[in-house]
């Protein structure tokens, strides 16, 4: 018996010892190059700048979110921060989270945090004074009480409302009149800014761990309501210093201090760029910045507790530089930089092959989340008809140009979504079921062209060649600039698309060579035709932007190549309103107007509880089913990412949703 | 002489700011909005009632429901900005960075200084080099050296600097891993004093090489031509009938004399090293005024490109004068009294 327990114990050290010597040792060092420049603003939560590579630095150096984005870019509770987060709907339709962190949080420079940390970011971001300095922050309109709290506890006088048979002259004395109601008030809240801060009621310490945020009834119910109980802690010493603090009474949160823009310039300015001591709580902390060569360094935070899973990082330094594509590889086979993330296409991901083959190098390779593709307009010319652009997509041989386009490193969707997203991987079978692909087909096509009224020539004659025309409502002809109108008053729109694309753009030019002079396209009696333009005025075109000149208000392009990312929260509301006002502001560029699609896509997040994700998903996969029947964009590629990084780094799997400032944290480096 | 100066000054004074007005203008008919640009990323995340408090928020403190003019009076400062303040390019606000968050005063300074250290490094080699070289091949006239001179100068003098920048990567970087492919200095490293110093001639060694390979051409092709002028005046032939030696021949009558119309090159030169290689500096990912210049036009960080551009204006407008003046110092039979 003596003997088994004594080999039991030692087998059990030998597990031990083998599981001591699993675990990775921390350091070395990695060179990531960066497509972007870095600029230098390490503001909490992007409130200024948004470019890539900062909001890279500022995950790297900020991860106690009380709610994280798993692997799958779903969100979870982060269990190394929170002890519990709870909810609860209350009677007047708000709903409440009470949130409890753990006791042992601190800094990176070991001072402890509290409660009064995560909230401090709001009550900073939202005060009047940072908004009037150009604060990006909006979470005053989640929140209960956030309204008052912007407006420092005053209440905005109404504004005159635009009565009824308002001539343009009265419409400009009304707008003159409300521009000065508003400067007046802008004015008064600063000035009451100098005599102290409003509270916020729907932000609440409850004590020094524990905090409470009430959203406002008409955000509820919201699928990812649990977005709304993120918050990260902020030190209240690096951005305000001394004699600032955040205090509750008991009628909400508050900031203690000297608020006023004079005070708080500097302040701000200062903690926005520090570099040296700087205070996070991230997995890393930012050791230096060199402004000339643009180069960042960051090294492991000894005083980090780990990520949701309680993952530590093992890489101990990480070095950011800016990269240039020409010479990239070159540098990378040098050792200049160590790691290229997001290689897309056949040239770029050939070459990283190549060096991987050479030795020294090994890639991960990953789905984007999002797609390139061609938007049409709906609501004029013949893209408005729902066959036409069937018919266009039966003209382009889709997964030939995504071959092409991705040198064989793509992949093809039919809808608005990615290949990793849960919602796909999760419904794959009955969308293969479902959707339309739209295969290869000018027979199709032409079907679709005579089945949607294109049976005429220009003089109104059965169609024989040429190009198609259609007889038209004075609905449908609207202003298309190309309708003919013949003797007897009929109003005939020919088959040509007007298509506006950048300059020096591979999928212009592929589609070009693919579909505009595709000669079955041409037989099919469509016409395509490209006008090349700067982007600014692609933008132009697409929101139909007077503001911009008078002529971008008039309806002209029907098809525009462009792309589209996802992000983790997969919320399209508002894509397809009809509410004008929300389509002049640019939240319907398709300007499809499709009951059913718009109310599909309030219902999948406005409709569903956050804890119900299978009615979540089903209304997904109606609405992509929808979507592939109206097709307002045509689905072009999804490229196939690759990141190539010196063989030295192992455990490194990043992904669409799980970049790099996630995926380094599970890594270690073997020199 | 002085009266020269003044009027000369008012010249330039009056014409920057026409200039300023018109670079202003062109980059304000550009038909892009820059507050849609500025807000657009946030549309994803926003709810469509907060997007368009921001968008309407940008617009109005980038000031673009304003008219032109009251923009560029503001922008000029001729006017009070929204803040009652006079705070405009005449107070020394060349104006805000939309890419970099914050004025452009500040972002400046890191990439002139870079520039000015890379083209000082390049110049005064380049110098170094053409100079001789172009003495050289005047005075051996249609030699073998002459003649290969000639060849290598049009060979480096036609070929784009890109081209020779990749090639120069190639053979020095990759094959012969001399000189590292990209950087300003060692990633990562910490180095102060002598050692941050000899870090950067080590990283800038290759960009420096490449920029003087490429102007090698034009002045030796100068230098030779000048030279080639002087030897052949009367005055030449004169000494040499003295019996005065050759090298003083060369260096004291000939160069003295064909530096004349070499000098305004060389100041042009000095003058130029505020102006960075947009492709040298990107290829080599140097953050100098080159790069900075196209990041800020790729950027549509138009106050940016605006505040550079009006710089490198004042800077030509005074280096003309400088010239000017120089050909007077520099050549008593040239006066500058009008």
């Amino acid at each position: 018996m003596k003997k088994l327990v004594a080999l039991l114990m030692a087998g059990l050290m030998l597990l031990n010892v083998v599981g001591v010597m699993a675990e990775p040792a921390v350091g070395g060092e990695i060179i990531y190059a960066s497509g972007t420049e870095i600029s230098g603003d390490w503001a909490h939560g992007a409130i200024w700048t948004n470019n890539a590579t900062d909001n890279m630095i500022r995950s790297l150096i900020n991860d106690y979110g009380t709610i994280s984005y798993n692997q799958g870019g779903a969100m979870v509770q982060n269990a190394s921060v929170t002890e519990s987060v709870e909810s609860v709907v209350n009677e007047d339709g708000t709903k409440t989270f009470t949130i409890k962190i753990h006791e042992d949080l601190v800094f990176n420079d070991g001072s402890p945090i509290s409660a009064k940390h995560f909230i401090a970011s709001s009550l900073l971001f939202s005060h009047p004074t940072l908004l009037g300095m150009g604060s990006k922050s909006s979470a005053y309109v989640y929140y209960v009480g956030g309204e008052a709290y912007k407006n420092n506890g005053l209440v905005m006088p109404e504004l005159a409302k635009a009565p009824e048979g308002e001539t343009e002259e009265q419409k400009a004395a009304r707008e003159e009149a409300n521009k000065k109601i508003e400067e007046d008030f802008k004015a008064a809240v600063t000035a009451s800014v100098a005599e102290g801060n409003a509270k916020w009621s729907g932000l609440r310490l409850l004590d020094e761990y524990t905090f409470q945020v009430t959203i406002v009834a008409k955000y509820i119910p919201y699928y990812y309501d649990i977005s709304y109980a993120s918050f990260g802690p902020m030190s209240i010493d690096m951005w305000l210093g001394e004699g600032y603090d955040v205090k509750d009474d008991g009628e909400g949160a508050y900031i203690v201090g000297d608020m006023t823009a004079e005070t708080l310039a500097p302040k701000i300015e200062h903690a926005r760029f520090v570099t040296e001591g700087r205070i996070t709580a991230g997995p890393y902390n930012l050791v230096s910045y060199d402004v000339g060569a643009k180069q960042a360094v960051l090294e492991i935070n000894p005083n980090y507790k780990g990520n949701f899973e309680g993952q530590k990082p093992h890489v101990q330094k990480i070095i950011i530089v800016k990269a240039e594509k020409a010479t990239q590889f070159d540098a990378l086979e040098t050792g200049s930089i160590e790691l290229i993330s997001g290689l897309t296409g056949g040239e770029e991901v050939n070459k990283a092959l190549d060096l991987v083959a050479k030795g020294g190098f090994a890639t991960v390779d990953f789905e984007r989340n999002g797609y390139g593709k061609i938007q049409f307009a709906c609501d004029f010319g013949p893209t408005q008809f729902k066959n036409v652009r069937h018919a266009l997509a039966h003209l382009l041989d889709r997964p030939e140009f995504a071959t092409t386009f991705t040198g064989g490193y793509g992949a093809l969707v039919h809808g608005p979504y990615g290949l990793a997203m849960w919602m796909y991987k999760d419904s794959e079978e009955e969308l293969n079921e479902k959707l339309n692909t739209y295969p290869y087909d000018p027979a199709k096509a032409v079907e679709l062209l005579e089945e949607a009224g294109f049976v005429l020539d220009a003089e109104g004659n059965d169609y024989v060649e040429g190009l198609r025309y259609k007889k038209v409502t004075a609905e449908e002809a609207g202003k298309y600039e190309h309708n003919v109108t013949l003797a007897d008053g009929t109003v005939l729109m020919p088959a040509i698309i007007e298509w506006s694309a950048t300059p020096d753009n591979p999928v212009s030019e592929l589609l070009v060579t693919m579909l505009q002079k595709n000669p079955d396209l041409v037989a099919a009696g469509l016409e395509i035709r490209q006008s090349v333009m700067d982007f600014s005025q692609l933008l132009n075109w697409l929101y139909r932007d007077s503001s911009q000149g008078d002529q971008y208000g008039v309806p002209k392009y029907g098809m525009f190549n462009l792309a589209s990312n996802f992000y983790p929260i997969y919320d399209r509301s508002f894509s397809f309103t009809s509410d004008p006002e929300k389509v002049a502001a640019g939240w319907n560029t398709n300007f499809l107007f499709d009951e059913q699609l718009d109310k599909l896509t309030m219902d999948m997040v406005y409709g569903v509880e956050s804890d119900n994700p299978e009615g979540y998903r089903k209304l997904w996969v109606d609405y992509i089913d929808r979507w592939n029947e109206l097709l307002p964009d045509l689905p072009l590629y999804s490229n196939v990412y690759y990141t190539i990084f010196a063989d030295k780094l192992k455990g490194y799997e990043e992904s669409s949703l799980w970049g790099f400032d996630s995926a380094i944290v599970y890594a270690w480096v073997e020199e | 002489m002085l009266k020269y100066i003044l009027k000369r000054t008012a010249y330039i004074v009056v014409i920057f700011l026409l200039l300023t007005f018109l670079m202003y203008a062109l980059y304000n008919l550009i038909p892009a909005d820059p507050a849609r640009a500025e807000v657009e990323p946030l549309r994803g995340s926003m709810k469509p009632d907060e997007f368009e408090r921001i968008y309407q928020q940008t617009r109005y403190e980038m000031g673009l429901d304003d008219p032109i003019l009251v923009r560029y009076a503001r922008w000029m400062g001729f006017i009070a900005n929204r803040q009652g303040k006079y705070n405009g390019l005449l107070q020394g606000n060349m104006g805000y960075s939309s890419f970099f968050k914050k004025p452009v005063v500040d972002v400046i300074p890191e990439p002139m200084k870079f520039t000015v250290s890379l083209n000082i490094f390049v110049t005064l080699l380049a110098l170094g080099i053409t100079i001789p070289l172009g003495i050289q091949s005047a005075v051996k006239k249609d030699s073998l050296l002459d003649r290969t001179v000639q060849v290598v100068s049009v060979v480096g003098y036609s070929i784009p600097i890109q081209i020779v920048g990749l090639v120069f990567i190639f053979i020095f970087a990759v094959l012969l891993r001399w000189f590292p492919v990209m950087g300003m200095k060692t990633p990562g490293s910490n180095y102060t004093g002598w050692k941050a110093f000899t870090d950067f001639v080590y990283h800038i060694s290759l960009p420096v090489l490449v920029l003087t390979f490429s102007s090698l051409g034009s002045m030796t092709r100068y230098v030779r031509a000048a030279m080639i002028d002087a030897l052949s005046m009367d005055y030449i032939r004169t000494a040499r009938a003295k019996g005065v030696r050759e090298k003083v021949v060369i260096y004291s009558h000939a160069f003295r004399n064909a530096l004349l119309p070499v000098i305004t090159i060389i100041i042009g030169w000095f003058l130029g090293v505020f102006g960075g290689s947009i492709i040298t500096e990107s290829t080599f990912s140097l953050n100098g005024m080159g790069r900075l210049s196209i990041q800020s036009l790729n950027n549509k960080d138009y106050e940016l490109a605006l505040a550079i551009q009006l710089f490198y204006v004042a800077v030509a407008l005074f280096g003309r004068l400088l010239i000017d003046l120089s050909y007077g110092l520099v050549d008593p039979r040239v006066r500058i009294n009008k």
